[in-house]
Order: C-alpha cells, then structure tokens, then sequence
C-alpha cells in the first residue's frame, strides 16, 4: 500500500460524502418512519478523519457523557467498515412496542437494541451505497456494551487502523425518548476507494 | 426581465448540484445562501421570485424560514428541496406555503417537471 | 441488492436444497415458497406439506406479531435482518445434533432474513436462511461456566492474598517490635552495669563528701588558735575566699543529689524498657495492666509531653492471665495514636475498670477524631491518613491481632472535631481455643 492511497479525503469529497450521507439518511428516515409510523428528526451528518487516539474522546463529546447501549455491525462489498449505533435514553417498553414485541414476551432488551441497530444501520447505509453505486452487504450486528460510558466503547489499542473516517449522524423520535447515533468508521486503507467513488459521483453532477 | 432565484442549502454540493439541473433556457439570475438566516438577509435586501429551500441546515433550519416568510407575509415561491422525505415532513413544509416539494437527489428531469407543473416555466 | 428471482439451475436448487442450513422463503402474505430439505426433516413437515400455506398457520408456535414486523422491515427496507440465538435461542423448536450427549433444550439458531428482490427493485420474497448454533451454544456454556468458576476462584484468591497480606504487616510490625524491644533488652543490659557502679560509687562519693566536709568543719574551730599565726591564718582565708567554700559546700552536696536522682531515673527507664520488651517473657503469665500502662507511657512519654496532660483514672485493675508485652504494644499504638490525632494542646486520659469477668483499658484523646467513612477502615492493615514517615497503617491492625488473639474486644468511638475513645477489653482468664468447634460469642 502505497502512502498516496492513504490520503485523507479533499474538501470536495468530504462535502459530497456529507450530501449523500445526507440524502442516505434522508431516505433511511422515510423507510423508518414509514415501519415505526413515528416522524424522525434527523441531524446533519457529522465527518471527521480521525486517530485513532481520539476516537474515544470524539465519541464521547458527539453522544454526551453518560452511560450508553451500544451495537456494532459490520458492511463489506466494495466498500466497507464498521457502524456503532450507540442509544441513549428510550425506555424498554417503547423499543418493545415498535418492533412490535408482545407484551408477556420477556425478550432480552439486547434483541431489541440489535433490532433497532439493524434497521437504522440497513438503511442509512443502504441509501449511501445506492448514491454510491456500491454494492454491499451487512454481518449479523452484535452487543458492544451495555451500560457502559461511550469513551469505553472503542478502545485505540484494539483498532486496526491507524485513522479512520468518522461519520456521525443522529437519529431522533419526535413523540419518543429514543435518541440514537449512528457512527459509521471506515478504516484508512478504505479512503482511496471511497475517495474515487465520491469522484466517479461530483463527476455526475 | 430576468427571474431571482434564491439558492438555500448548507451544502456546496447539493447547491451546485441544484444549479447544474435548473433548465438551461431559464432566464434567471441566482444568488445563494447556506443557511436560513442568509436566505432572510437576502430576501429582505433585494427581489427573490424563486427560493429553493434545503430543510435541515444549521442555525435556522428550512421549517423556521418559513415559518418567518408566512409571519411576515413575505410572498415569492417557495420549492423544498431535501432528503428528509418523509411523507409528514412533505406535509408539513406545503402548510406552511411551500408550494412544492422534491427529492434530493435532485435531477434535472425533476425539476423540470416541477417548475412545469406549477406554471413557473413554461 | 438485485437477485433476479430467475429460476435457478438445477445445480443451485440442489444445493439449496440439500445445504445442511435451513432455507425457505416466503411472499409478503407470508405464504411459504420455498422449503428445503434441512427445513423439512426438522419441522418433519414436507414440501408438499407447507408450501403456498401461510407460515404463521403451519407454525402457531412461531412469535407472530414479532416476526412479522421483522419480515415487513425486511419488504419495506431491502435490507437484511437477523437473529442470534445469544438473545433468541430459537424460531423453531427443532431437534438439536446432540439425541444422545444432549446438553440443552433445542436448537440453537441463527437466522438471516435476506430481500430477494425483483428486476424493478421490488422485494418480492424473503428468504430465511437458519443455522445450527448449538455447538456453539453449548462451548459457550461451557466457557461460561468456567468463567463463572474462574471467577469465583479469583475472588477466593483474592481473599486469601489479602488475608496473607494482612498476616504480613502483622508479622512485619510484630517483627519490628520484637526487634526494638531486643534492642532494648539488650541496651538496658549494658546500661544496667555501669548505671550500678555510677550509682553506687555516687553514694560513697556523697558520705566521702560528707565526711570531708566535717573534716573541715572541724579544722575551722582551730582558727581561734591560729590568731597568733596571721600570716598562716590569712592564707587559709584567702584560699576560702577564692574557691567559696560555703558556696562550694551546699554545691557540692545538691550536685551529688541531683546526679543521684538522674541515675535513679536512668535506672527506672532501664527497668521500664526490659518491662516493656519482656524478651524473657511472651508468654502468658499474670499481669497488672496498670503497671504496664505505667511504664509503656514511660517509654512514649517524650511523644506526649510537650502536648498533652495525661489523665489518669484507674480503677485498681486485679492481675489478669495474658502476654503483657503484647498489650503493652497494643497500648503503645493507642497512646501514640492519641498524641498524634493532637495538634497543639489536649488531654489524654487511661482510664480502666473491672467486673468478674473481664477488665478494660481506655485510651481516649481530645484529639481530631475520626471520619465516619474512615472509621471502618482504621482496623485495616496499611490504611493511614498520615503522611509518608509518620503513619504506617499497621498500628491498629497489629493492636487488634493481639487483642483478637486475647480474645478480646477492640471497640472505638469517636466524634470528629471532638476526640476518641479506643477501649480494650480483656477476658481475666485465658480463653484456650476449642479446637474445631466456634468460639462462642
Ligand atoms: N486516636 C485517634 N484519633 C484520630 N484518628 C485515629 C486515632 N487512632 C487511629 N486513627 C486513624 O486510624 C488510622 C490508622 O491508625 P494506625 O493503624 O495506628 O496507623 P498509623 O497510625 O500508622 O496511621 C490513622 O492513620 C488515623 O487516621
Ligand atoms: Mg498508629
């Protein structure tokens, strides 16, 4: 791997990698407020390129300093990385409600957050792989944390990758507690594929 | 005489995006904005016929730009361009004055079939 | 994602067919439309059984309500869901892979619901695919379980490192103790002798003295005589004149007194320290607290001093059966304690008293107190609120070893910014452990 494939992205591509993001969400809250039958507020798309030294403090200051439930899930194809959704707030019996669990059923609130984690992540990412033209696919998400502060979520010796590109975006409920970050990390080695399909994209237009 | 369209969005992509798909044989001259209090400011200092209007921007989002145009009962047409197109969102903007609503991401067919549709080009 | 939903070759539909997964699909009234082999020797339901029903009658015992929502978000959002059997262990209830190690209850599955999408995009079907995860379900347990062990053994270690811990700082402070208190023996030995012959040769020194001074005296009567000899007579003056004789006669003697009562002194401290080591002495034997008091305030006395009065309210303790150098350690620690918790000026009061059974010694300061939240800690070995140099944290933990050992009773009260109270109480005669069954409280 030559350093020039490491090479963060230019303005322009970050600009249009948060369009897109913007119009992945978009199309993620249509899909989620079109199963849940609930309006959701969505924020800007956040990008940063980070260390991975502070990746845990970036975390920390985007979701707030308290405990939190997390949910990784990886995207592979041809482009790829790894998503936390982390929740805060979001009472149980909401969550149950809206993936539709019974009430006598004593399904572990982990199901429910790997649920909501899936779906949020399936279709975010879904819109911007479409925008893209990427075709890629989705492992089974599993618990990162339960109750746990966000700066313990990703710990810098354990990530592979020296920087990595840090998407944030935030997802809210307008008539429920639920509030959730979706925080998309791709490794460095994946900036140049992203770099040139964000190309082939401000090309387009 | 040349028609005033207002170019509101917080993206330079998205703005140049709009740009690219508005007809070419459109007598218009354009200005821009990258955010809710920048498209006041510029509707208030001068003539804007047309306002394309992002809805999630930072400081004061699309929603509250409106909101304002109808306080002050402030007239040009204003078309909602966003991503966020849940249907409440749609219904909201145009109860609010909006008289049209499209899709990013937006293409030059759309909007032409827009601007068609509401007589704004003929 | 778009899978043309073609017809696949026969190869493909083999291999669905006869995968050792689960694979079925269905339509979005939920009709069955695809059931493979895996499926149906599970279910023990055929292909001809199932297909073009509703999957939800085949299957009552499926989670209706819930699994049709996950279908539905597969239809509207295109996108793949799943389940784990770590939150679900099961959608089926299928017979596991284990008839006869066994283990668990069912089936352990992982399921993926997968969008099988037309050529305009559209999911049309959703395909389960359903994987037996028991054996790992079962290592799982497995691991757990031996986590659970481990750490249960982990804490048991724990509790044994610091009980060792514990044994240490008792050992290291007894240690150190022992050794100052041969240190002692040893000094109070050497001092012993020469103390002796200073002692007595000061005593002859003092009749010497006395008898030479009389000696004097007596020649004085003669000055009279020796009016006829002024020249013999003046030179005796002026020599009384120059030393000061009268002067030089009280000195003299209040020199040797006071030298006397120095030694005397020495003496005492020297008895004080073997007292208080008792090297020759650590085993049980009748002792009288309060003199043990006595001489271990002897030897913290240059602490106290300059600082506190000392009180003393002793109720005239009878001899009780223990290891007195061990207590008096204990009482040592109480009174340096006391004298620390004082910063400028205060009282320290040995107060003691008696009943049939028992005796107590009290040690109580008009100090700094203790914290509440410290006050459950003090007993613990190496826990200090003094600065490196002055406190070690052992002092209490040792005392309360001793006391325990005694078995007796360490008990504190204090009230911060008004004093302490530690008080000793002691059983009168010695309780010989009964080997095997509890002490009784
Ligand atoms: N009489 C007292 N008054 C106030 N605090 C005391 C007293 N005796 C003990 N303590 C507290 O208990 C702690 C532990 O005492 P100790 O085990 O003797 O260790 P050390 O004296 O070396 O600190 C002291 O640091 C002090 O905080
Ligand atoms: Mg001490």
């Amino acid at each position: 791997m030559t350093a020039e494939t490491r090479t963060d992205l230019t303005e322009d591509q970050r600009d249009a990698l948060q369009e897109i993001a913007n119009i992945g969400m978009g199309q993620a809250g249509s899909l989620i407020g079109k199963i849940w039958g609930e309006f959701v507020n969505l924020s800007i798309p956040r990008i940063a390129h980070l260390d991975r030294q502070s990746i845990p403090a970036a975390l920390t200051r985007l979701v707030g300093d308290h405990s939190v439930n997390a949910v990784r899930q990886a995207f592979h194809g041809s482009i790829r990385g790894e998503v936390v959704v982390v929740f805060s707030g979001g009472r149980d019996d909401e969550l149950r409600e809206l993936m539709g669990y019974e009430e006598a059923d004593s399904v572990e609130e982990q199901e429910l957050l790997l649920d909501v984690a899936n779906i949020l992540v399936g279709a975010c990412l879904g819109g911007i792989a479409e925008t893209l033209k990427a075709e890629i696919g989705f492992s089974a998400p599993s618990v990162m944390g339960l109750d746990i502060s966000p700066a313990l979520l990703i710990r810098p010796d354990e990530l592979n990758s020296g920087r990595a590109l840090f998407l944030e975006v935030r997802f809210t409920l307008e008539k429920k507690s639920l509030a959730s970050h979706l925080v998309v990390l791709m490794p460095e080695d994946e900036f140049f594929v992203l770099g040139q399909a964000l190309d082939t994209f401000l090309a387009s237009i | 005489m040349a028609v005033s369209v207002l170019v509101v969005d917080d993206s330079p992509i998205a703005r140049k995006m709009l740009i690219r798909a508005l007809p070419s044989d459109w007598d218009i001259e354009i200005s821009q904005a990258t955010n809710g209090i920048e498209a006041l400011v510029a509707y208030r200092a001068g003539k804007v016929d047309v306002m394309f209007l992002d809805l999630t921007m930072p400081d004061m989002d699309g929603y509250q730009v409106l909101e304002t145009l109808r306080k002050e009962d402030l007239n040009c047409l204003v078309i909602v361009v966003s991503a966020d197109i849940q249907e409440k969102a749609q219904e909201r903007v145009q109860n609010l004055g909006a008289i049209a609503f499209i899709r990013k991401p937006i293409t030059a067919e759309g909007l032409a079939e827009v601007l068609k549709k509401y007589g704004i080009v003929v | 994602m778009t899978m043309p939903v073609a017809p696949p070759t026969e190869l493909l539909a083999f291999t669905v067919d006869r995968i050792e997964v689960g694979v079925f699909a269905v339509d979005r009234d939920f009709r069955i439309v695809l059931w493979n082999r895996f499926m149906a020797t599970h279910s023990k339901r055929s292909v001809a059984d199932v297909v073009g029903r509703n999957l939800f009658e085949c299957f009552p015992e499926l989670q209706q309500k819930w699994l049709e929502r996950k279908i539905n978000s597969v239809f509207v959002l295109k996108n793949y869901a799943f389940t784990s059997w770590e939150q679900r262990p099961f959608l089926f209830r299928f017979h596991h892979n284990r008839p006869i190690t066994g283990g668990v209850d069912a089936m352990r599955q992982n399921c993926t619901l997968l969008p099988l999408k037309n050529a305009s995009g559209e999911v049309e079907l959703v395909c389960f695919t359903l994987a037996d995860f028991t054996d790992t379900a079962m290592y799982q347990g497995c691991l757990n379980d031996a986590i659970v062990e481990l750490e249960q053994e982990k804490s048991a270690q724990q509790i044994l490192i610091k009980k060792l811990e514990d044994a240490q700082g008792q050992l290291l402070q007894s240690e150190k103790m022992a050794s100052v208190g041969q240190l002692a023996a040893g000094v109070a030995h050497e001092i012993n002798n020469p103390i002796g012959f200073i002692n007595s040769n000061l005593g002859s020194l003092k009749t010497n003295v006395e008898d030479l001074l009389a000696v004097i005296a007596a020649y004085e009567r003669a000055d009279t005589v020796l009016a006829g000899h002024p020249d013999l007579l003046g030179a005796i003056k002026m020599a009384k004149t120059a030393a000061d004789l009268d002067f030089l006669q009280s000195d003299m003697q209040s020199l040797i007194s006071e030298s006397l009562e120095g030694v005397h002194r020495v003496k005492k401290i020297v008895e004080n320290l073997k007292d208080f080591s008792r090297i020759d002495n650590a085993e049980w034997h009748y002792a009288n607290l309060e003199s043990g008091l006595e001489s271990t305030l002897n030897i913290v006395w240059n602490e106290l001093k300059y600082k506190t009065e000392v009180k003393k309210e002793y109720a005239g303790l009878p001899e009780i059966e223990c290891i007195g150098s061990q207590l008096n350690q204990v009482f040592m620690n109480l009174m340096i304690n006391a004298a620390h918790a004082i910063a400028e000026r205060g009282v320290i009061t040995l107060r003691t008293g008696f009943d049939e059974s028992s005796v107590w010694v009290e040690v109580e300061d008009t100090g700094s107190g203790i914290k509440p939240e410290h006050l459950k800690r003090i007993f613990e070995p190496f826990f200090t609120t003094k600065p490196v140099g002055k406190g070690t944290g052992l002092g209490l933990s040792l005392a309360y070893g001793i006391v325990q050992r005694h078995h007796g009773a360490l008990d504190v009260k204090s009230k911060p910014g008004e004093g302490s109270v530690f008080r000793v109480t002691l059983p009168r005669k010695r309780v010989i452990e009964d080997v095997g069954g509890g002490v009784g409280p």
